[in-house]
């Protein structure tokens, strides 16, 4: 970003049209830059709070941690008027459908946080009645750990949404895709809904698609050797 | 070799008083009166008697204990199911209190699986309407004569079974994708209950089932307006019908209340529940006895320890073993610490539900204060897992106790200045005098229980009742109310605090030296050094390790005083490693079922304040 005091040669200050009394500072930067800029800084979250982990959320939201910090004190109980939804709590089937409403009611642009084991894997209810993972259901940015996650590490999983804002373009309209025919409808085939759901699945599933953390054991060794290497330069 | 599994001689000291069950007032009676109506009788672990009674007597048994003056069993605290295995009857237990005589009493009766029927209680307890209604959804008992009988936890069309039921697979019957497709692919008319369906005016075909809306919208509560036609003429006769939540900010987490106005009057509300349902009774038979304390957490995530508390008391009485002097007085510390811990949150939010944000970053003050307590002991801020059974998973740091004596001391400050904002603010009186008024009749018809009871007038506190952990020993008042509104259940839960720093205090004083855990090797697990030590310790903590605890075969249904009311544990085991029934009897789960009866002829926006006033958790509810 340059701000610049007086005009550059061939800019026309176009007359005294809007001359509001100020000196006339002129500031170029890129529009994706400044877009990312306004949305990251003033996320709208909309707390889907069920169980322990929104009490965490509540933690966050007092006086010691106050989440009003990174612009997000602005809690929005309408999924209409907000773009982050934080899933904090185990989902049950029976709420699976209420789960899909409300983020299918968010407008664009929006992210989704999911909180805590439950809600990222199911965590310890691998039973007849917990969604094993949000993401089966809704597509998730950013998964954050624990149970439930310090307000510590809610923030960081939030500022880990804002880092990845950062990174999106107007040029690449993919990640605000969004078909009318997904409306209602899993997030994932049926075929990596069975897989993920099997013991631990999840979680290995995600550290796979994150392309972070490779998962098989041949990997893990060839892995590790090749970064002490990389480190070795 | 012998498989010695211990080192020392287990301390056994029996709870039960003198005199066997059989003699017992109410037994005698029943044998009088029913003959072989009475099949057996038999005692619970914590000593007071259990009748097993034929199941087609079963409502005239329970009329005859409720309305007979010597007996005058008015509390009906639980009914629940249970199941021994594949093909055995179904188990119904009907857990009961009597106010006047101070009597526990169990009534209980096997119901043959082809011949799943048993008569409603309804008529008797408005509280059997909610805990029948449960053990039909998850065993499959058909009460006759129950107004409503429908599934409560699970989705109204589940199609799995019931769940409950020991060959009903711990992942349900479907795979996991069809789940999600089938969760998903609801539609409107599936979703909501075909009670309030009715209530918007749609048909019902003849067996109860929601028909479609009719093409034309007619009969319907929205249609097309006709030309000319104002919006109120097209609405008039026509029932109002508000959905709130489940995401809703007020409700205290996902519950979902439909009510029906009349202007701003509610005409009827119908809770709907178990979007929360987490299974945590059918997870634990799969889990050992230990394993089940981190479930027991998150069920009431606002004030955990309790919960931690009750479950390690309920398995310990049927261990008959008598934990230690010095872990009694701890869990007496981390409960009333946890009281408080939970009065805080529900002081919080109903301050912010009905306008007043302050209190909230208050009280969450003080409950980061206490986070601190249970971090430096357990090293979690809210899943704490802090009992075992027989013990603590540790004894207590250095300097805890310095540290909770500081709490205590500076506590009631906090509480003095919440009391300053709100006690005798006008707002505030205005918003919760005489709103949500529940008789002392009626609360104990509902089986409502802790402060909300307590509001309402009647002194009944487990601590006081049925005194355990040594709470005979302290010196505390149980506040009770006189008007049974919202503000005397605000008082008596901001007294209760006041009374839990007083038994913390006392309790700090006398807090004994000593082990924390029990020493038999068979329950709990030996230091270290003692286990690389000697053989006997060595194999005592690899069974332990490699099996877990095993309880001898026995029930029991053991209560005690949570910060929301009567937290019950019905617990079976056939001497196994594992339960074979894990019953939580959830405060909040009858305390919630009053609502419709509470928010009747209300304003809508009392609706907030009064499901505020009964302090409920999901995670209970919905377990």
């Amino acid at each position: 970003m340059r701000t610049l005091d007086t005009l550059p040669a061939g800019v026309d200050a176009g007359g005294g049209e809007f001359d509001t009394g100020i000196p006339r500072n002129w500031m170029t930067t890129k529009l994706d830059y400044v877009i990312n800029w306004a949305r990251r800084n003033s996320l709208w979250p909309m707390p889907f709070g069920t169980a322990c982990c929104a009490i965490e959320m509540m933690a966050s939201a007092a006086s010691k941690y106050d989440i009003g910090r990174f612009g997000m004190e602005r809690m929005s109980f309408s999924p209409r008027q907000a773009d982050l939804m934080i899933v904090a709590g185990r989902v049950t089937y029976k709420l699976a459908p209420v789960l899909r409403r409300v983020w299918d009611q968010m407008p664009q642009p929006k992210w989704c946080v999911s909180m805590g084991a439950c809600a990222s894997s199911g965590g310890m209810f691998d039973n007849y009645t917990i969604v094993q993972g949000i993401d089966t259901i809704v597509p998730v940015d950013v998964y954050v750990p624990g149970c439930p996650p310090r307000p510590e590490g809610l923030i960081y999983g939030l500022l880990m949404i804002q880092e990845k804002i950062k990174g999106e373009s107007l040029a690449d309209p993919r990640p605000r895709d969004e078909s009318a025919a997904a409306v209602g409808r899993p997030n994932l085939p049926p075929e990596t809904i069975e897989l993920v759901a099997q013991p631990f699945g999840n979680s290995t599933n995600q550290n796979r698609m994150s392309g972070l953390a490779p998962t098989s054991a041949l990997a893990r060794a060839r892995d590790r050797r090749e970064r002490r290497l990389e480190h070795r330069d | 070799m012998t498989p010695a599994t211990t080192a020392t001689p287990p301390r056994m000291v029996s709870a039960t008083p003198p005199g066997g069950a059989a003699d017992h007032p109410s037994v005698r009676a029943l044998r009088d009166r029913f003959g072989d109506g009475v099949q057996r009788v038999a005692r619970d672990a914590i000593g007071y008697p259990v009748v097993w009674i034929d199941p087609r007597l079963n409502a005239d048994v329970l009329r005859f204990l409720r309305e007979t003056p010597g007996q005058a069993y008015d509390f009906l605290a639980d009914i629940m199911g249970a199941h021994a295995g594949v093909g055995a009857p179904i188990q119904v237990w009907y857990q009961l209190w009597s106010m006047a005589h101070g009597r526990q009493l169990r009534v209980a009766c096997e119901v043959p699986l082809d011949e799943l029927e048993l008569d409603s209680v309804t008529d008797q307890w408005l509280t059997a309407d909610w805990l029948e209604r449960e053990t039909w959804d998850m065993y499959g008992v058909a009460f006759r004569g129950h107004p409503d009988l429908r599934r409560i936890l699970m989705p109204e069309n589940y199609e799995e079974g019931f769940p409950l039921r020991k060959d009903f697979p711990l992942r349900g019957r479907f795979s996991r994708s069809t789940q999600v497709s089938r969760a998903l692919s609801r539609d409107l008319v599936d979703i909501y209950a075909v009670e309030e369906l009715e209530m918007a005016g749609y048909a019902l075909t003849e067996d109860g089932e929601a028909a479609p809306p009719p093409e034309d919208g007619a009969g319907t509560a929205i249609r097309e307006l006709d030309a000319g036609e104002k919006p109120e003429d097209a609405l008039e006769g026509a029932p109002i019908l508000i959905n709130m939540g489940p995401q809703h900010p007020a409700t205290h987490g996902v519950l979902r209340l439909v009510l029906q106005l009349d202007g701003e009057r509610v005409v009827r509300c119908v809770p709907h529940i178990g979007y929360l349902h987490t299974g945590f009774e059918k997870t634990c038979e799969y889990r050992e006895w230990n394993q089940c304390v981190p479930y027991t957490d998150r069920m009431d995530y606002l004030a955990p320890m309790l919960y931690n508390i009750g479950y390690a008391g309920a398995v310990e009485a049927l261990l008959d073993v008598e934990i230690t002097d010095r872990c009694r007085v701890v869990r007496v510390i981390l409960g009333e610490l946890n009281r408080i811990l939970g009065h805080l949150l529900w002081l919080g939010t109903t301050a912010i539900d009905i306008g007043a944000f302050s209190v909230f970053l208050y009280t969450f003050q003080e409950r980061e204060r206490i986070y601190n307590l249970h971090e430096a002991y357990t090293g979690g801020r809210i899943t704490t897992s802090v009992t075992r059974v027989g013990g603590m998973m540790a004894d207590l740091p250095v300097g805890w106790t310095a540290a909770a004596r500081d709490f205590a001391g500076t506590f009631p400050d906090t509480l003095d200045e919440v009391e300053r904002l709100l006690s005798r603010n006008a707002i505030w009186q205005g918003r919760t005098m005489d709103i949500g008024v529940l008789g002392a009749g009626d609360a104990v018809s509902y089986g409502v229980t802790g402060p909300t009871l307590r509001a309402s007038g009647v002194a009944y506190d487990v601590r006081k009742a049925r005194p355990y952990l040594g709470y005979e020993e302290y010196d505390f008042d149980v506040p009770v109310g006189t008007a049974g509104d919202v503000y005397d259940r605000y008082l008596v839960r901001l007294e209760e605090m006041r009374q839990s720093v007083r038994i913390i205090e006392q309790a700090l004083d006398r807090l004994p030296d000593g082990p924390i855990n029990i020493d038999d090797y068979r329950i709990v697990l030996p230091p270290k050094g003692e286990a690389m030590g000697s053989i006997d310790t060595m194999i005592s903590h690899f069974k332990l390790v490699m099996e877990g605890v095993r309880v001898p075969a026995g029930e029991t249904w053991y209560s005690i005083e949570s910060s929301k009311g009567e937290l019950g544990f019905g617990i079976i085991s056939d001497g196994g490693t594992k339960p074979v029934r894990c019953r939580f009897r959830g405060p909040s789960f009858v305390n919630i079922a009053s609502l419709p009866e509470l928010v009747r002829d209300e304003l809508v926006a009392d609706v907030v304040a009064i499901n505020a006033s009964l302090d409920v958790v999901l995670g209970e509810i919905d377990r």
